[in-house]
């Protein structure tokens, strides 16, 4: 997996480069929107992390160029911009998704995952399993082993959205943008207490848990036998 | 570095003037006109007068012959004729036949009908005067010669005197007008004048200065108002961002300061790893609590600034309010609170950003359960009242004093006994800041008990959230 940072703030840059080599990707780095776009367009990149202000070419200038060319790369932005309308530009601009900084670490892990991992929509999918947690999305139905799980709606959007990214882990942030489609960062702990909710709903009275938390960084769906 | 206004470099002075000036222009143009009218119809009432005299005069000669003319022509003369009447009737040589002149007054030939001379005159104190005479000639059966005329003393003393009235009024207008025009143009240079100095006293920095002004209620006092109350607005600005300046600088050093001194501390001791663990997570929650007040001021400053949100749609208040309490009422319960839609509405949308509004809502929801004690009662309600979208929260806890609840909507403004809890004293700043944005307002009202907070935002009329849904 390899991934292309363009950051022109050269201590985040190493400490980003250095964080998603651990992580296993492979990561080559630009320091501004000129050489961002002309290694963008040269090389070839599983994602582009790329910083909202660059020297010479802005980021979204450089990310439109960029789409422009046909480009499809996916690009999460950077921006220590967080106002509701910045995030609206990055986006119209062709970004896939945006970080507002700062951020922690894992909360960007977890999103350069997502990205990663995100498949062109083929046929629509209308049954999701893990393990023996099944969701029937027509039906609006979830069972575990056979037994109906009682749920309310925002429940089961939120038992589906973890079920289509099974395996990853999900960060609170992103719960909130996808089920809840809020933008921004509440000062109580709710996600923590839906969550509770939602895996006594799936996880009581089986031996093996499915909602895992992952400390420090949010919660992942996954079988783990 | 005043500039004195003097009032001849005034504008009002210069279109006074010019006033002036045309009103003279017009005034001189219709007296005169008035003069040249009258004195030229005075003019012809004379020959008038004369020609019908002659007329008269030649008709008796006719009649009754050179002594029928005679007698009505001393008649005339001595009589009961016509004030300042001049008769001569003379043979062709010009020899004196009758008439109440000497001589015949006109060297050599009178060729003209018509023919003004003077004549000399005596008055009481036996002195003479030259009179002028207007006269007209007929030849009578061609041996002699009538010239029938008037004095035109009278007339020329009367057109002189009216000529003088004319020029007096028409002076004493100008003087009259000219004086109340100085007067006036003398009153507003002077408010002018008060108005520019004030003015330049503000610039100068004096903020609390304001423009003079009575309770007259003439344009200059509306005006003054006017700009009084403009004046307040960034004086009222400037007051909130030197607060804020100051709060903003006191709510960061703290946890800067706290950093540093964990820092200084760690790196001189050289702690076990358990402790060093220990000053990196405790350092990590004060720089994210820097960092989270630094957003949330961008965000109050932009939502400040804006004119309007970028991304602007139909909101359904209603929905939202729903959605979020969804959201937040695990949360209330866990803390012992009830939090309920009040009964609301349905229907009333707003134009304008999603989010921003459900951060609103966030931000007064959040603001309720850290407040409210356990056992107490939330309530979100949404309704529309005439062209107004009004979004309230109440709850049943501690509220705010009236005379704070302006000061708290403040960025870093917090109630004297709210100071021991967390928080960074933004909430309410940033959600006045949204309603704001949104062109509307907040109050902070007594709910008797606990607080009530009413958003009144400017809805979307009926028609267009009946159209919204088949735009697509």
């Amino acid at each position: 997996m390899h991934i292309l940072l363009i950051e022109d703030d050269l201590e985040a840059a190493q400490y980003l480069e250095k964080g998603l080599r651990e992580s296993g990707f492979t990561c080559e780095h630009a320091r501004d929107g000129r050489e961002g776009l002309f290694r963008a367009t040269e090389g070839s990149y599983d994602l582009i992390i790329a910083d909202r202000m660059l020297p010479h070419l802005d980021g979204l200038a450089m990310l439109s160029a960029l789409r422009q060319k046909s480009i499809t790369t996916p690009v999460l932005i950077l921006s220590a911009l967080g106002t509701v309308d910045d995030r609206v530009q990055g986006l119209r601009a062709g970004g896939d998704d945006y970080l507002t900084k700062p951020f922690a670490f894992s909360e960007l892990l977890a999103r350069v995952e997502a990205l990663m991992r995100r498949r062109p929509a083929t046929a629509e999918v209308t049954r999701l399993r893990v393990a023996d947690l099944e969701l029937d999305l027509l039906g609006r139905r979830a069972t575990r082993a056979g037994r109906d799980i009682d749920l309310t709606a925002k429940e089961f959007q939120l038992l589906e959205f973890l079920m289509r990214r099974a395996g990853q882990v999900v960060t609170r942030t992103m719960l909130l943008e996808g089920v809840w489609d809020l933008h921004f960062d509440p000062q109580t702990n709710l996600i923590d207490v839906h969550m509770s909710r939602l895996r006594q709903a799936v996880d009581r009275g089986f031996d093996r848990p499915l909602i895992q938390t992952v400390r420090g960084a949010g919660y992942t769906l996954r079988d783990e036998a | 570095m005043s500039r004195r206004l003097r009032p001849l470099d005034f504008a009002v002075s210069r279109l006074a003037s010019l006033y002036l000036a045309v009103f003279a222009i017009g005034v001189g143009l219709l007296l005169s006109s008035v003069y040249l009218l009258a004195s030229h119809e005075l003019e012809l009432e004379t020959d008038r007068v004369i020609e019908a005299e002659l007329e008269g005069l030649r008709d008796e000669y006719e009649l009754e012959g050179l002594s029928g003319l005679m007698q009505g022509l001393s008649l005339r003369a001595d009589s009961w004729g016509r004030l300042g009447a001049v008769y001569l009737l003379t043979d062709l040589k010009h020899e004196r036949v009758a008439g109440n002149l000497t001589d015949w007054p006109l060297a050599g030939n009178a060729t003209a009908k018509w023919v003004e001379f003077e004549i000399l005159a005596r008055t009481e104190d036996d002195s003479t005067i030259k009179h002028p005479v207007r006269a007209g000639i007929f030849e009578l059966g061609s041996s002699y010669l009538l010239l029938v005329g008037t004095d035109l003393n009278q007339q020329r003393r009367f057109v002189r005197g009216f000529r003088d009235a004319i020029l007096w009024g028409i002076g004493l207008t100008m003087l009259l007008a000219a004086s109340i025009g100085y007067f006036y143009v003398r009153r507003i240079a002077t408010r002018v004048r008060d108005v520019a100095v004030a003015c330049e006293q503000i610039i100068s920095g004096d903020l609390g200065r304001r423009l003079p002004a009575s309770d007259s209620g003439n344009e200059f006092d509306q005006l003054s108002h006017t700009v009084n109350l403009m004046l307040d607005r960034p004086e009222q600005q400037s007051h909130t961002l030197r607060a804020t300046f100051d709060s903003t600088a006191h709510d960061l050093r703290a946890p800067l300061h706290r950093v540093r001194m964990r820092l200084e501390q760690a790196l001189r001791h050289e702690p076990a790893e358990e402790d060093a663990r220990g000053v990196m997570q405790s350092t990590l929650a004060d720089v994210e609590r820097v960092q989270r007040t630094l957003a949330t001021l961008m965000q109050i400053a932009q939502a400040d600034a804006g004119s309007s949100p970028l991304q602007s749609e139909p909101v359904d208040l209603e929905a939202l309010a729903r959605e979020l309490i969804e959201l937040y009422e695990p949360v209330s319960r866990a803390r012992g609170l009830e939090l309920r839609l009040l009964p609301s509405s349905s229907g009333p949308r707003v134009q304008g950003s999603r989010q921003l509004i459900a951060q609103l809502i966030t931000n007064l929801i959040e603001n309720a359960l850290k407040y409210v004690p356990c056992g107490g009662h939330v309530g979100l309600g949404v309704e529309r009242r005439g062209d107004r979208a009004l979004l309230r929260v109440t709850d049943d806890g501690p509220g705010i004093p009236a005379s704070e609840r302006e000061r708290v909507l403040r960025p870093f403004e917090r109630l004297e006994r709210d100071v021991q809890q967390p928080g960074s004293g933004l909430g309410l700043s940033l959600a006045s800041a949204i309603v704001r944005l949104h062109r509307g307002r907040i109050l902070l009202e007594d709910n008797a008990p606990g607080l009530r907070v009413v958003c009144e935002l400017p809805a979307m009329s009926v028609v267009g959230v009946d159209k919204q849904p088949h735009a697509a």
